[in-house]
């Protein structure tokens, strides 16, 4: 009965792996602690940004240049968090100028951030976050949302 | 001042409910007398026009599984059918016994076909499977069957969606490994040497001449090649549709709406696609820029009807509606994805009417113009 517990995929001479199918920035990942450098460096622009009251600038840094990649996961959390910030400081009434002002690629990286702060609830407001969500939907249409579950490239 | 009625020739817009359940594939004969449709199960049924409606008049029954995709070509009038049986079959219709008769083909695949088409010229079809591979079949004289060569690398995954060349020898492919490519399927002995193209000179069998993907990687449900031959586009899962121009120029349009499962191109600066959003929209290329243009099905109105007390209740006990006027019909014609578009008449560089089917069950026939 032992053959109920072969592996038969690894027997498998023809087999698919993760990079094969898709690799972060053709190969050229950046390393995780250069990543965390980097997104600590943005995190001080953000919030001079925020303390001198343009919140416009403050997200559109925080969501530039994600860092991407397979191992940068310390890095992704910090960026969350400065993005966290940045959308909790935005007045409701302004989030629909903002978010018309946004490029396309843009947008879809919000959009990303939106879904990877409400996946935490006990960390993020989930309240604000279904706001900013509902009014870049507005703008933005269900591609956008489409594309943040088909993109490999997570945040 | 009187005005002018110009008399505008536009046919209605043609609406066949042919099946309850999903329709998989459908494909016109050449006079669009007859249509050969999968109605999700593993037979093919075919239609023929009687009045404004379509009478039963073949089911072919060969396959064991679900039959994915069906080709009809217009001039040798062949069927090619593929299915989830790993099979595909070649059908010529015998005009004494008023039958069609299949002929097994050898694709040599240990997993499902998923599409089929003919090429220009007629003499090769190509099948694409979940073998990650796609099988060129063409018909060997000598043994007196049909056979195939597989074009394999670099492909790693499933093959969603085929469409030829005008010049019957290259070959674009959208995959589920998110790369929409261009290949050679140039058969010696079957094809002459094509006259070089934008995509490449020397074109051995197998040879890539393109490979393209969108930045966010989604599956690429649908390659479409220009009327000319020399622009590629392909959708992906990721509601994105680019186009490519043999030259090396690519155009990228990230739409807000859900992905198109189906592209045409109309004219050389005009593109039909659809897919889960349940109706066809076009795609200009105003200048030098591709956009969003308009929604072909502009929908239709609800009748409201009464909402009176005996109303609700007969909504409540055959519908399980509660409340009165929540609709459960979309105001489109298609009432669910809309899978396949074909042309339906015109020249190839000049669409004016199309086809389209979809999982509802319905056959749509849409005026252009």
């Amino acid at each position: 009965m032992s053959y109920r517990s072969t592996d038969v995929d690894i027997l498998d001479e023809d087999q698919l792996f993760q990079k094969d199918l898709f690799t972060f920035a053709g190969g050229s990942e950046v390393e995780p602690d250069v990543a965390l450098k980097n997104v600590q460096a943005k995190g001080v622009d953000v919030r001079n940004f925020l303390t001198r009251g343009n919140t416009e600038k403050a997200l559109t840094t925080a969501i530039e240049n994600p860092p991407y990649g397979s191992n940068t996961t310390d890095a992704k959390d910090q960026n969350t968090k400065i993005v966290m910030e940045v959308l909790n400081s935005i007045k409701a009434t302004d989030i629909p100028s903002i978010v018309k002002n946004l490029t396309l690629e843009q947008q879809d990286v919000l959009m990303k951030y939106i879904y990877r702060g409400m996946a935490s609830p006990e960390l993020y407001n989930s309240a604000v976050l279904l706001n900013w969500h509902e009014k870049l939907t507005e703008v933005a249409g269900v591609g956008c949302i489409v594309r943040v579950t088909t993109d490999r490239r997570t945040v | 001042m009187k005005k002018m009625l110009l008399s505008l020739k536009m046919s209605p817009t043609e609406i066949h409910q042919l099946n309850l359940g999903p329709i998989t594939a459908h494909a016109f004969n050449k006079d669009r007398s007859q249509v050969a449709i999968c109605p999700n199960n593993n037979e093919v049924h075919v239609y023929q026009k009687s009045g404004k409606g379509w009478n039963l008049i073949h089911a072919l029954a060969e396959h064991d599984k679900l039959v994915t995709s069906i080709d009809w070509a217009p001039e040798s009038n062949q069927l090619v059918t593929c299915s989830q049986d790993r099979n595909a079959y070649v059908w010529t219709f015998d005009s004494v016994t008023n039958k069609w008769k299949p002929t097994l083909v050898l694709l040599r695949i240990n997993r499902a076909a998923t599409f089929v088409r003919w090429s220009p010229n007629e003499n090769k079809f190509a099948v694409a499977s979940g073998a990650r591979c796609i099988a060129i079949c063409y018909f060997d004289e000598e043994n007196d069957w049909w056979t195939s060569k597989h074009l394999k690398k670099p492909i790693r995954s499933t093959v969603l969606s085929l469409d030829w060349h005008p010049n019957n020898v290259l070959l674009a492919a959208g995959c589920a490994d998110f790369k929409a490519r261009v290949f050679s399927a140039f058969v010696k002995g079957v094809d002459q040497k094509p006259p070089p193209t934008p995509w490449g000179d020397k074109l051995p069998f197998n040879t890539i001449c393109g490979e393209f993907s969108n930045d966010s990687s989604g599956w690429i449900h649908s390659v479409s090649f220009s009327p000319s031959g020399d622009a590629l586009a392909f959708s992906g899962h990721d509601s994105q549709i680019c186009i490519v121009y043999a030259g090396g120029e690519t155009q990228n349009i990230r739409t807000s709406s859900l992905p198109y499962l189906s592209l045409l191109w109309i004219t050389e600066e005009k593109l039909i696609a659809a897919g889960h959003d349940c109706v066809p929209v076009l795609f200009e290329k105003q200048g030098q820029q591709w956009r969003f243009s308009k929604v072909i099905d502009v929908g239709k109105k609800k009748v409201v009807t009464e909402a009176t007390v005996f109303n609700r209740f007969q909504d409540w006990d055959s519908k399980g509606i509660r409340e009165g006027s929540k609709e459960i019909e979309l105001n489109t014609i298609h009432q669910n994805t809309i899978t396949s578009i074909r042309p339906y008449q015109g020249s190839r560089h000049d669409i004016s009417n199309i086809s389209s089917s979809g999982i509802d069950g319905k056959l749509v026939v849409w005026d252009l113009k």
